[in-house]
């Protein structure tokens, strides 16, 4: 059982230098300190790359959808793509701190907190898409929601963006309960160690009185662990909603029942080769590879294969499906798809998401972060072309040919997206600067020494 | 100003048919104009005449030639159609209407003509000489001729208006022969063209020095042939321009004189021997203009001038007034004036003009065809929308696609395919067409069913006055390829040079896609299987049973349910019903780069695919509207209920209420949604006068909303409130649909399908009415009458390949 071992026990995974002042030193001192010039000037980077959202999101607004490439027959475009990409982004945090930890998997400690933030930060970033590509998002944001009003009109709950809308706003507010419920005890050690009155009175005002009395620590793990039971099944529920958008309608291409599946699986993907993508420069700029090894990089690794072969088979599975359904219009939008106008973004995704993952299994590439980095980005890239065909192709050419047309985004399409990233970095900065990147408190648990406290360390 | 003695009367006109009146002028002894009459002949044969669309008075035509198209089921096993022939070298509406189509070059009209003509007179073997360089099969000829001979005194051949006299002589022997003149044929003694004048004879005239030049409703400074007009115009001492536009003329000229337009004047005209029609005003003048010939009689009879409150019972008035009542009394009608008002046409009794006898000397001996090929020729064709340019700022007819081409905003070069990869040219490359030294660059657009070797242009664009909109819209002038061609064959250049430039311009159409990728999309047969079986489409689409997962909210079985229906086989893919639809509706005109990117508004359209051999495709057209599905896809993805069923049947679009998602657009599987993706109403809603264009019945739609095709609905809760008012039914065909009321063919039927009596419930029952995509259970509220074809051969040409052989 040496390989359960070493899964299981954190302290396998740890560097060999490590006890509980150096871990508190080692994550919670660049909080303490002055702000490099290296995150000053990131955050002017990012800072300025977040600008572009607000300034395209401007003229959209005083322009209408025409500002972007959306047209009939593609009404939907990079908007949509993006938002399922960021959802998908989003969904490794509570994935890593909720079913991991239910699952018992404790090298999770070391990636929590930082997997957990990106979520909330891509849950952010997401969130924007759907209301800003609506054309009267000003109307959108409240006819959304089922509020009594003098019409009696309600939304109608037939439709799956109405579903959305519940799924997302759910998911987000439950991350963030539960990434906030993790961050009480660290917060709380930030207090013990400030030295300035305001610093103390702000952390601890954010670690609402934390004592770390036994009873303390006795409701805040029962909290936890309702959290992440509750997390748990949003997980698996936030995408497959996002899914049912696309599954629920009549689109040769969308209408399809392994969708909600097959978005999970994506989403884990994704989410994991962002998590990892991050976290190697996290734990180079903040020195941090005694606490977030190679091992941990190798996990990760593990489970991005097994995503990448779950989202192969499901390629593989809708070219099989089309075609022995024997239904002329989806038959033609999969030809479409590999041989047709967009087939390049087709090819991107299947080689970046299905054949470069593959190289992962070389042991050698999968435990350097320098070897798996290009990887983890195609990933990240293959995915966003995953949700761009998948909207793209089968919207571009359905039912009637008289119809059909084509997509070129434009310079707004561009801007908001990479714009949407500026937001997610500068969140990511600013989250690095304040909170600690490292659930310390967690971490300790597994360390040696450490009395085994919360649910699941029997040993 | 008065006009002096030795004023002369001068008509120019660029889309003439000077070589077919000349015609008739030799062969009758008098001017004037053989009008046919569709709807009375069996076999009609074209020769490169657009009858259908640009050629004559086309919504009589088309009119005509749908009654010839009109099956009745229950009478299947002897049901006739009328048969058309057409050989063309464009592809035009009439061509795509065809039961055997023939692309030829102009240059071969000629041949083929006389080649008929001896035929029909009884030279047979005049078939076999003929054939070899028209590439039309011997059969097809020798039914062809069959068929006119069978058909005495019920067929007809027309030729193109741009064909030499030569032709119009051999139609005219042809059509004696089959004994046309008086049955098909009718003749009209007062047609409403005037004769052209030369162009050269104006030249010399303007060149050898004039006092003034009145320039009435014309704009030679952008449509002379050949261009140059700007010099002659200042070759006269004084010029007066009169037009409905600031246009390149009347910028050119001394004075420039607003004239009224159509609506804002009272006039009389004779559409038809024997109809006097008057026009009236719909609104005082906007702009104080006046009309060319308000403004003669004021300069030619010294009364008083107009004033703005004057001109609507004015003199013109009065004159116009006085000459209709005295019209009318003359032909036997006591009329009061205010009958006329009401009644607005007459059609007066009495025999139809006689046909003045025909000069059997006149038609000589079929000519030994002769036509001096070139490599390449022009064909010259009025724009289906702008016509000549006199409509170039008019953004309904602007964005109008073409009804073949489906290109928007401009004109362009069009090719057969074999042509363009002969020359190397791929749709959207700028090539230069040249005739002798004078040249225009065009992108070209490859036309499945252009002749081979023909290069077709249109006239209208490329105009550099005239309004916002003209001068907007892409294109060029072709004027200037015009002149250099002979005066017997006008607009038509036998030898063009045609080269790749190797630049590149956008073409934009409003459909990219024309084969149907063998979906069931349009079906049709042919009149053997209507005879065999009026319902021979319900076997040729194979529809499973399908099951509602849910139940209908409303029971349509009580109270009114409305229906459409469009028969195919009536539908000639002419365009009214659009333009209508886009009238009633407020529909706004996007502009060409909103067309280029996808954007266009219209809530009807026509869908054109073509079938078989791409260099002579057979043509499906398929008006596209909101189908009003009763298990709409729309409906149920909308977040905000924006969308939604009425109990009678329609799928309502609650503007007020969507927020623009799109899904509804995504889940339509037609295609019939359309998003306001800008401010396209902002002008229309600022401008007072284009606010005066919009339907008051109707919202204008902001920013980010969804519309589409109503059914109407404003029409039919006019009615509806009215018979609930007055306490009595809905009269079947009360409420008539603004693309039914367009419609020149009738093809297009509304109505409540709960009124057993009602033409669309029978319609409805119809063996030949099917649903679009009626296998995703959408159950739509369109219906199609499947389009019966004639064709002449056995073995339809669709097989393709036979003529490159």
């Amino acid at each position: 059982m040496s390989v359960q071992e070493s899964i299981l026990a954190p302290e396998a995974l740890m560097g060999e230098d490590l006890d509980f002042d150096r871990l508190d030193e080692k994550v919670l001192t660049p909080l303490e300190s002055f702000p490099t010039t290296r995150w000053l000037m990131a955050i002017s980077v990012t800072g300025a790359v977040a600008t572009l959202f607000p300034v395209c999101l401007v003229v959209t607004l005083y322009e209408g959808i025409g500002a972007w490439g959306n047209n009939m027959p593609v009404a939907w475009g990079w908007a949509i793509t993006n938002f399922v990409f960021w959802i998908g982004i989003g969904h490794a945090g509570t994935l890593i701190s909720a079913i991991l930890f239910l699952f018992r998997q404790k090298w999770r400690t070391a990636i929590a907190r930082f997997a957990e933030a990106m979520t909330i930060f891509a849950v952010i970033c997401a969130m924007q898409f759907p209301l800003i590509h609506t054309g009267r998002p000003w109307v959108a944001m409240f006819w959304f929601l089922p509020y009594p009003n003098d019409q009696a009109i309600f939304p109608n709950f037939r439709s799956p963006l109405i579903w959305d809308v519940f799924a997302v706003s759910t998911y987000g507010l439950v991350s963030a309960m539960f990434w906030y419920t993790g961050l009480i005890p660290d917060l709380a050690s930030i207090r013990d160690r400030a030295k300035n009155g305001m610093r103390k009175f702000i952390y601890g005002l954010a670690s609402l009185g934390w004592t770390g009395s036994n009873r303390a620590w006795s409701h805040y793990e029962k909290a936890y662990l309702i959290f992440a039971g509750l997390a748990t099944p949003l997980v698996l529920s936030v995408h497959s909603i996002v899914a049912f958008d696309f599954a629920v309608s009549n689109v040769p291409g969308w209408h399809t029942t392994i969708f909600p599946p097959y978005f999970v699986a994506g989403a884990v993907f994704s989410g994991f080769a962002m998590v990892a993508m991050l976290l190697i420069l996290l734990r180079k700029f903040l020195n941090l590879q005694a606490i977030i090894t190679d091992k941990h990089l190798e996990l990760m690794n593990k489970i991005i294969i097994v995503t990448s072969l779950m989202v192969g088979y499901a390629y593989a599975m809708e070219l099989f499906t089309a075609w022995y359904s024997g239904v002329m219009y989806e038959r033609y939008v999969f030809f479409n798809r590999a041989f047709g106008p967009y087939a390049w973004a087709y090819w991107t995704m299947v080689t970046c998401n299905v054949i470069v993952p593959q190289l992962l299994w070389i042991k050698k590439i999968r435990r350097s972060a320098l070897l798996m980095y290009p990887i983890v980005v195609l990933v990240n890239v293959g995915m966003w072309f995953e949700r761009y065909v998948i909207i793209l192709t089968s919207l571009h050419r359905d039912y009637l040919p008289s119809s059909w047309g084509f997509f070129t985004p434009t310079w707004i399409d561009i801007g908001l997206f990479v714009g949407s990233f500026g937001l997610f970095f500068t969140l990511l900065l600013l989250f690095a600067r304040f909170l600690p990147t490292i659930a310390t408190s967690e971490y300790k648990v597994g360390m040696p020494g450490a009395q085994p406290s919360h649910g699941g360390a029997h040993e | 100003l008065s006009l002096k003695a030795g004023a002369r009367h001068v008509v120019h006109e660029t889309v003439h048919d000077a070589p077919r009146r000349s015609a008739w002028q030799r062969l009758f002894g008098s001017d004037g104009d053989l009008v046919p009459d569709l709807g009375e002949a069996r076999v009609i044969v074209s020769l490169d005449s657009d009858f259908l669309d640009s050629d004559g008075p086309m919504l009589a035509s088309t009119h005509g030639f749908a009654k010839g198209r009109s099956l009745d089921e229950s009478e299947h096993t002897h049901a006739t159609l009328n048969r058309l022939y057409v050989f063309e070298s464009a592809m035009t509406v009439t061509g795509s209407n065809a039961d055997e189509r023939r692309p030829m070059r102009p240059s071969q009209m000629a041949a083929l003509a006389n080649a008929l003509r001896r035929a029909v007179e009884g030279e047979e073997a005049a078939i076999e000489a003929t054939v070899g360089e028209a590439h039309v099969e011997p059969e097809l000829l020798a039914a062809l001729v069959k068929d006119l001979r069978a058909h005495s005194g019920e067929a007809v051949v027309v030729a193109g208006p741009h064909l030499p006299e030569s032709v119009h002589v051999a139609v005219a022997a042809i059509n004696r022969a089959i004994g046309a003149f008086g049955k098909t044929l009718a003749w009209s003694p007062e047609p409403a063209a005037l004769p052209v004048t030369p162009p050269e004879v104006i030249e010399k005239a303007l060149a050898e020095g004039v006092d003034l030049l009145l320039c009435l409703g014309v704009n030679p400074a952008y449509d002379w042939p050949g261009g140059g007009f700007g010099e002659l115009l200042k070759k006269a001492k004084v010029s007066v321009g009169h037009g409905l536009h600031l246009d390149e003329t009347l910028e050119h000229c001394t004075f420039a004189l607003p004239s009224a337009h159509n609506l804002e004047s009272w006039n009389d005209a004779v559409p038809a021997p024997k109809v006097l029609s008057l026009c009236q005003p719909l609104i005082a003048p906007l702009f104080n203009g006046r009309q060319e010939a308000e403004s003669l009689l004021f300069w030619t009879q010294a009364v008083a001038p107009p004033t703005h409150a004057s001109r609507a019972h004015g003199d013109w008035y009065v004159f116009v007034r006085n000459r209709v009542v005295a019209a009318l009394n003359g032909a036997g009608y006591p009329a009061k004036w205010d009958d006329v008002l009401k009644r607005g046409v007459f059609e007066l009794a009495g025999e139809a003009p006689a046909m003045p006898p025909l000069d059997e000397a006149a038609l000589g001996s079929p000519e030994a065809a002769e036509a001096p090929a070139g490599s390449y020729e022009l064909l010259v064709l009025p724009h289906h929308g702008v016509y000549d340019g006199r409509f170039a700022n008019n953004g309904w007819l602007q964005e109008l696609p073409d009804p073949v081409s489906k290109v928007v905003w401009g004109n362009v070069a069009a090719l057969a395919p074999d042509t363009a990869e002969e020359l190397g040219v791929e749709e959207g490359d700028v090539v230069r067409v040249a005739v002798g030294d004078r040249h225009v660059h065009l992108p070209a657009l490859i036309q499945h069913g252009t002749a081979p070797g023909v290069v077709v242009v249109t006239l209208g664009h490329g105009r550099t006055g005239g309004g916002l909109v003209a001068q907007e819209a892409a294109g060029v002038n072709v004027a200037p390829l015009l002149g250099a061609e002979s005066a017997a064959h006008p607009r038509v250049a036998l030898a063009v040079k045609v080269e790749k430039t190797g630049g590149r311009e956008k073409v934009v159409r409003t459909q990219l896609a024309f084969s149907m990728d063998k979906r069931p999309i349009v079906t049709d047969g042919t009149l053997a299987e209507f005879r065999h079986d009026p319902a021979f489409v319900q076997h040729k689409r194979h529809t499973p049973d399908m099951v509602n997962t849910h139940e209908s909210p409303y029971d349509y079985s009580k109270g009114h349910k409305w229906v459409m229906a469009i028969d195919l086989g009536a539908c000639t893919g002419c365009n009214a019903c659009i333009t209508a639809c886009q009238a009633e509706n407020n529909i706004p005109v996007v502009g060409r780069e909103e067309c280029a990117n996808g954007r266009d508004m219209h809530w009807m359209r026509l869908d054109r695919y073509e079938e078989g051999d791409p260099d002579n495709p057979a043509v499906h057209n398929m008006p596209m509207l909101c189908q009003h599905c009763d298990n709409a896809p729309c409906e149920s993805v909308c977040p905000v209920n924006a969308t939604v069923h009425s109990p009678e049947g329609l799928n309502e679009m609650v503007f007020n209420r969507c927020v623009g998602t799109r899904f509804c657009a995504n889940n339509c599987p037609y295609k019939v949604r359309r998003f306001n993706y800008g401010h396209y109403q902002e002008k229309s809603l600022s401008d007072p006068v284009q606010e005066l264009a919009h339907n008051p019945q109707v919202t204008v739609r902001g920013v980010g909303v969804m519309e589409k095709c109503t059914f109407c609905v404003q029409r039919i809760n006019a009615v509806k409130f009215e018979a609930q008012n007055a306490n009595e039914p809905v009269p079947d065909g009360a409420v008539q649909t603004a693309c039914q009321q367009a419609c020149p063919a009738q093809a297009i039927v509304f109505g409540d399908v709960n009124d057993p009596e009602s033409r669309i419930a029978k319609l409805r029952k119809a063996g030949r009415a099917f649903h679009v995509l009626e296998e995703l259970n959408t159950r739509p509220n369109v219906a199609y009458l499947a389009r019966v074809r004639n064709p002449a051969l056995e073995t339809p040409h669709e097989d393709g390949g036979d003529h490159h052989a």
